[in-house]
């Protein structure tokens, strides 16, 4: 009888042992889906200033020479001033022509800001959208054995905090409304994509796309996703291997979303990515929760209910990864 | 004020009507959330439920397992808050 064997569960489980042939096997896939599977003679990456298009700007840079990359900033009028400062220095230092698409006319004439202002002065109605600012959070520990509710949270301009429970109806307003802003970046990369022949290349990680932290046909759209695989700290390991800026290596990620700042931990992911990026691991390969906990230093029950947690995430957003059912 | 059998077939109703699930599967005792009868977006629109049919209103802080677990614990949550 064979006996397979597996590593013990560890802190440094992800860490990858030899990042340079790693990243050559991600560049030739990369190269070969382009050329071979997608027949494109380049590619277009919307870069932001995060770490994730940052990654996949360097990688596509490698796969296919600077010249055969186009870079494209699609700020809008909440998005972060430091965005465009970082996005055009991760351009500069590989060598990849950039452009900015300034999408927030476009998203005037949908009414998406309109629209989220809307719903949210109905929850808080005080809510000035000229002079404060808003965000949306979770406000439950992720070992809550219940799924999370949003909050929206209000920071008037005198500092005063107003937070409160989003009703089912506002919350779904506020983010079809805000979904505005990824599937008109989305429209943008294909109009430049078609113009030249390249292909989009798409920035989400595993966690964006298994937790369905992602919009469908927005930033969920793309032809090939060359990290879409990589857990969040193995995305930092590459980041630093390839010589991505420092200040975007050390920049806490955020949506770019909404007006106050917003971290993707408050959002959505309820936990450090450090710590979500193992125990998701051991969830995925079958680690007991009593293994799991005694390295995170966190009770069996724990983690059993943040398995529960991923579970119920990854169920709940099937929906975003599916294609059309015909 | 309704009784107990009555707020508790609101409820199941209620679930029966928004899940398409077969009515036998769910008694008072079902852990909807934990049996996967109701999702994150099944607890918001049942928060807008009570709210609309029973007029509570829940906080943050009552966003808890004791309160939503199953039709028994939402019936005590409505209770308390009846009170």
């Amino acid at each position: 009888m064979k006996t397979v064997t597996r590593k013990p569960f560890s802190k440094e489980i992800l860490h990858i042992e030899d990042i340079e042939s790693f990243c050559s096997t991600l560049i030739f896939k990369l190269r070969n889906d382009i050329a071979k599977n997608l027949q494109r003679r380049g590619g277009i990456v919307g870069i932001s200033g995060g770490i994730d298009s940052s990654v996949v700007l360097a990688l596509s840079a490698k796969a296919l020479g600077s010249n055969n990359v186009l870079g494209i900033m699609l700020p809008e009028q909440d998005s972060s001033n430091d965005s465009k400062i970082l996005a055009e220095k991760l351009a500069a230092k590989f060598g990849v022509n950039t452009l900015v698409e300034d999408i927030t006319k476009a998203l005037d004439g949908f009414n998406c800001y309109k629209r989220r202002d809307e719903a949210i002065s109905r929850v808080i109605p005080n809510f000035n959208p000229k002079e404060d600012k808003a965000k949306i959070e979770i406000k439950q520990d992720i070992t809550s054995n219940l799924p999370p509710a949003f909050s929206i949270t209000v920071i008037k301009q005198d500092d005063e905090v107003i937070s409160k429970l989003l009703p089912v109806k506002e919350y779904l307003q506020i983010v079809a409304s805000t979904n505005f802003k990824q599937r008109s970046r989305m429209a943008m990369l294909y109009y430049h994509a078609e113009r030249v022949h390249y292909a989009v290349i798409g920035t989400p990680n595993k966690h964006e796309v298994e937790q369905g932290f992602f919009v469908k046909y927005g930033d969920g759209g793309a032809d090939v996703m060359p990290i879409a695989q990589l857990y969040k700290t193995q995305v930092y390991q590459l980041a630093k291997h390839l010589g991505v800026p420092q200040e975007i290596i050390d920049r806490t990620p955020t949506t770019d979303t909404y007006t106050a700042e917003q971290t993707q931990e408050d959002f959505f992911y309820q936990m450090p990515f450090k710590s979500m990026d193992l125990i998701w691991y051991g969830w995925e390969n079958n680690y007991s929760p009593q293994e799991v906990g005694k390295i995170m230093g966190k009770s069996t029950q724990e983690i059993e209910n943040i398995y529960k947690n991923f579970e119920r995430k990854r169920k709940t957003t099937d929906y975003l990864r599916m294609k059309p059912i015909f | 004020m309704l009784k107990e059998t009555e707020i508790k077939s609101k409820i199941r109703g209620y679930i029966i009507k928004a899940t398409f699930d077969d009515i036998k599967k769910i008694t008072d005792k079902t852990l909807i959330f934990e049996e996967g009868v109701l999702d994150s977006m099944g607890l918001l629109f049942l928060i807008e439920f009570l709210k609309e049919e029973f007029n509570v209103t829940t906080n943050d802080d009552e966003l808890v397992v004791k309160n939503f677990e199953s039709i028994n614990n939402i019936f005590e949550f409505i209770k308390s808050k009846l009170k």
